[in-house]
């Protein structure tokens, strides 16, 4: 008896050991990852922290358990308070994407992008200019020889859509109007029925449309052009100078140890490597490879501010 | 003939013992799902969401529309039963729906209008599956002129949800639009009434109905001191088939709301809701019996339902022939499809249009089993009812807050219901009506937003709204209509007197 009771001890003693071995080796994380989308479910953050926890569990990169929980409300506003609240905890991971820049300026939340720690920037959304194919405009010249104010559609006053068309106006001198819609569905219809002269919009929405001959994309917003659509130029090739794109990354609480930080930042880098994130959520979704991280991330986000609040002032949206 | 060989390919694929289950089981979590205040189509679509990753993409897909179809069946059983509608199409079925539970003919009404969902079902289903391409082929030539003519003819029939007094009707409309406005308004970026992050983008819908009919008839009733006696519990079928008398009054109504409903729920945005509310008038325009109305009226109910059904294939239309989604459930069954690799716009039904037709195929077993099950369902709801029927208040209590709260898994909606409960019970005590309020709360923003966007269109030009044929077409109905109404008005009044002497 004496000796089974010491036995158990033992064996209490040694699965406490092999417990306690990988805490001891690496701090972090010592519970589950929790993934924080800012909108709905079967939203584009939603989706994103779906894809990535089911992509990063079944490749092995993260072992422990990922949870991925709502906080919508207030475009991403809501999401941001909680993760605010979780100063100092590194493991909380908040998908971003350009609310994350515009709702501190349009709000007064009181928060932006610097109380938080960014990871890592995951790719981007580049925004591409769009005619029905079926329409007079074969290229960005027939657009500038239109004689009359064009009618340019995109999602939301103050949206990326709205800046770029801002920006061309600026550029090449030709006067645009921009008709906000609802979202990118209301956008395609109304290039569809010939209700607008050009759409500023994603390769995600219009890529199809592109495919099927019914829209030419006249010019996309990258630095170079993208491996998906090879024959689009650049706004750069075509002298305008455009280079904008929505982005999307992860961004954690602020304050976290730099362990926390240096975990995460790994851990986002393996799956950016991984061909599985590739073919089951870039691809897929249209979104292009432009992965950087840390310091570099919080770089971009301090200038892509700039770019915002410069335009939104001009627009008389914010003061 | 071509798209029925297509639908039979789709059945072949559906038709396995384990599909059939799925769709079964789709159609039960999506009327339970349906039937909880707070839980829309779009909730249940994103629950069910993770669970379709490790099928096959037809099955995935067949569960998401059984689910989508089945909370269309699930929302008219709490407005029936305890007067809270889950979403704006099914505040018509709580207005009159409940009004024949209290008279004591819950299951029939139950019962009704589970035939007229399926009828209005079935109708959509046929017109997707033989029209799909057609049909939105045109929808897209409608514009933001069109849609803010319909958002128009939508909030006109306030003057027939008015009641006796047409002042406070209006004056209840322009309460519905100050609700409305809060919140950031896309055409000008700017962010309205934002007094806290949480209504940046406005006071959520579904709280303000849950408050409003929910709590608000509770707090009324325990005033009052009402106690709901729907007898014992029972089981005899009988009682919750329709009866022949109530099909054939129903039956007309259940055929125009189909018809509407379809037509109407193609269009993006608030499609089911002015379907739902144009049917209701039209129904009550052309009654021989008006006064009904409001107090359960069976075509009032049952052509509405149909509507309401009606609309499920009609919004899937645009979304799997072009990838637009016109609705929150439809939104997420885009983001689904993208998930399931399938890339939907325009060449969806060239690429994957077998896992597309066995979605359709899907669907209408979905609907036949969802009528079954459905009525079966009845006694089961209704003497689940009777045994909670002393604690009534509570059970509803709880059933709000916990709808309220899985809005955005946040208390403040719980609160904002509460707001709304205490002004439906003002409301009711003053004899004020809802529906006015309602309907400009969902339709009102939704008008001001397709203005805007057409003066835009327009260069500041108001000739679009004639430019348009469609336009000038939908301006010349509402004026000849408004004038025949007032016209006829006019002569029954001077046939009136003459009548009488």
């Amino acid at each position: 008896m004496k000796h089974m009771l010491k036995s158990m001890g033992m064996a209490a003693a040694v699965l406490a050991a092999a417990q306690a071995a990988p805490a001891s080796a690496q701090e972090f994380p010592e519970r589950g990852i929790e993934f924080v989308a800012g909108y709905g479910p079967g939203g584009g953050h939603d989706t994103m922290l779906r894809s990535m926890a089911k992509i990063m569990q079944e490749e092995g990169i993260i072992e422990t358990p990922i949870n991925v929980i709502n906080k919508p409300g207030g475009s991403s506003a809501v999401a941001m308070g909680y993760l605010n609240s979780r100063a100092g905890d590194g493991h909380y991971l908040m998908s971003v994407t350009s609310s994350h820049i515009t709702t501190p300026l349009t709000s007064n939340i009181g928060l932006d992008f610097s109380d938080f720690t960014p990871i890592a920037r995951l790719g981007i959304d580049p925004e591409l200019l769009v005619v029905n194919a079926a329409g007079p405009y074969k290229s960005i010249d027939d657009l500038l020889k239109a004689d009359k104010v064009l009618n340019v559609g995109g999602t939301a006053t103050g949206s990326i859509e709205h800046i770029v068309a801002i920006q061309f106006q600026k550029q090449t001198g030709k006067k645009v109007n921009f008709v906000p819609f609802q979202g990118d569905g209301d956008v395609v219809a109304a290039l569809l029925s010939n209700q607008l002269d050009f759409i500023v919009t994603n390769p995600g929405t219009a890529r199809d449309f592109i495919e099927a001959g019914k829209f030419n994309a006249l010019a996309i917003s990258t630095e170079e052009r993208i491996d998906a659509l090879p024959d689009v130029p650049t706004f750069k090739e075509q002298d305008i100078d455009i280079t904008l794109s929505l982005y999307r990354g992860v961004t954690a609480p602020a304050d976290i140890s730099d362990e926390a930080k240096a975990y995460l930042i790994e851990k986002m880098t393996e799956l950016n490597e991984s061909a599985a994130w590739k073919s089951g959520y870039l691809d897929p979704n249209s979104v292009v490879e432009g992965f950087i991280t840390g310091d570099e991330f919080e770089a971009y986000l301090e200038e892509t501010q700039g770019v915002y609040r410069e335009t939104l002032t001009e627009l008389g949206i914010i003061k | 003939m071509d798209a029925l060989t297509q639908l039979a390919g789709g059945f072949s694929e559906v038709l396995t013992v384990y599909n059939i289950l799925l769709i079964f089981l789709a159609g039960m979590i999506g009327t339970v799902v349906g039937a909880l205040p707070g839980l829309g189509p779009s909730a249940g679509i994103a629950l069910m969401l993770p669970l379709t990753f490790g099928m096959p993409h037809a099955s995935g897909l067949c569960l998401l529309t059984g689910v989508y179809m089945g909370t269309m069946y699930g929302g008219r059983i709490t407005s029936i039963l305890i007067n809270t509608p889950g979403d704006a199409p099914a505040i018509i079925t709580a207005m009159e729906g409940y009004p024949m539970m209290l008279r004591g003919q819950g299951g029939l009404a139950l019962g009704l209008s589970a035939f007229s969902s399926f009828i209005g079902g079935f109708f959509g289903l046929a017109v997707l599956i033989f029209f799909a391409p057609v049909v939105s082929s045109y929808a897209i030539y409608l514009g933001a002129p069109e849609y803010f003519l319909l958002m128009l003819l939508g909030l006109s029939t306030i003057v027939l949800l008015a009641g006796d007094n047409m002042v406070k009707a209006l004056l209840m409309a322009c309460v519905g639009v100050l609700v409305s406005t809060f919140g950031s308004d896309y055409i000008s970026g700017h962010i309205r009434f934002a007094f806290t992050p949480e209504l940046i983008e406005g006071i959520d819908f579904v709280a303000i109905i849950i408050g409003l009919y929910g709590l608000g008839e509770v707090f009324y009733n325990l005033e009052k001191r009402v106690r709901i006696d729907l007898g014992k519990p029972s089981f005899n079928i009988r009682e919750y088939i329709p009866p022949a008398y109530a099909i054939k009054e129903s039956g007309g109504a259940t055929v125009r709301g189909s018809i509407l409903g379809t037509v109407i729920g193609i269009l993006p945005g608030a499609g089911a809701t002015v379907a739902t509310f144009l049917e209701y008038a039209l129904e009550r325009r052309i009654s021989r019996k008006p006064e009904e109305f409001g107090k359960g009226a069976i075509a009032g109910l049952a052509g509405p339902e149909a509507s309401n059904n009606a609309s499920v294939p009609g919004s899937l239309i645009p979304l799997i022939t072009l990838g637009i989604p016109g609705s929150g459930g439809t939104a997420i069954m885009l983001g689904a499809l993208i998930m399931f690799g399938m890339q939907p716009g325009p060449l969806l039904m060239i690429k994957s249009g077998d896992v597309v037709w066995a979605m359709i195929a899907g669907l209408v077993l979905a609907n036949i089993f969802l009528l079954f099950s459905n009525v079966l369902l009845i006694p089961v709801f209704v003497n689940l009812l009777r045994s909670v029927q002393g604690h009534l208040a509570s059970v509803v209590i709880a059933l709000c807050v916990v709808g309220a709260f899985s809005l955005a898994y946040s208390t403040f909606n719980i609160w904002v219901a509460l707001v709304f409960g205490v002004l439906g019970y003002l409301m009711k005590k003053a004899d004020y009506p809802t529906g006015p309020f309602i309907l400009a709360v969902v339709l009102a923003p939704l008008a001001e937003n397709y203005f805007r966007q057409s003066i835009m269109l327009g260069q500041g030009d108001w000739a679009i709204f004639i430019d348009r044929p469609i336009s000038l077409g939908i301006i010349i109905a509402m004026v000849v209509l408004g004038g025949l109404g007032m016209a006829t008005k006019r002569f029954m009044k001077r046939r009136e007197p003459a009548a009488r002497a």
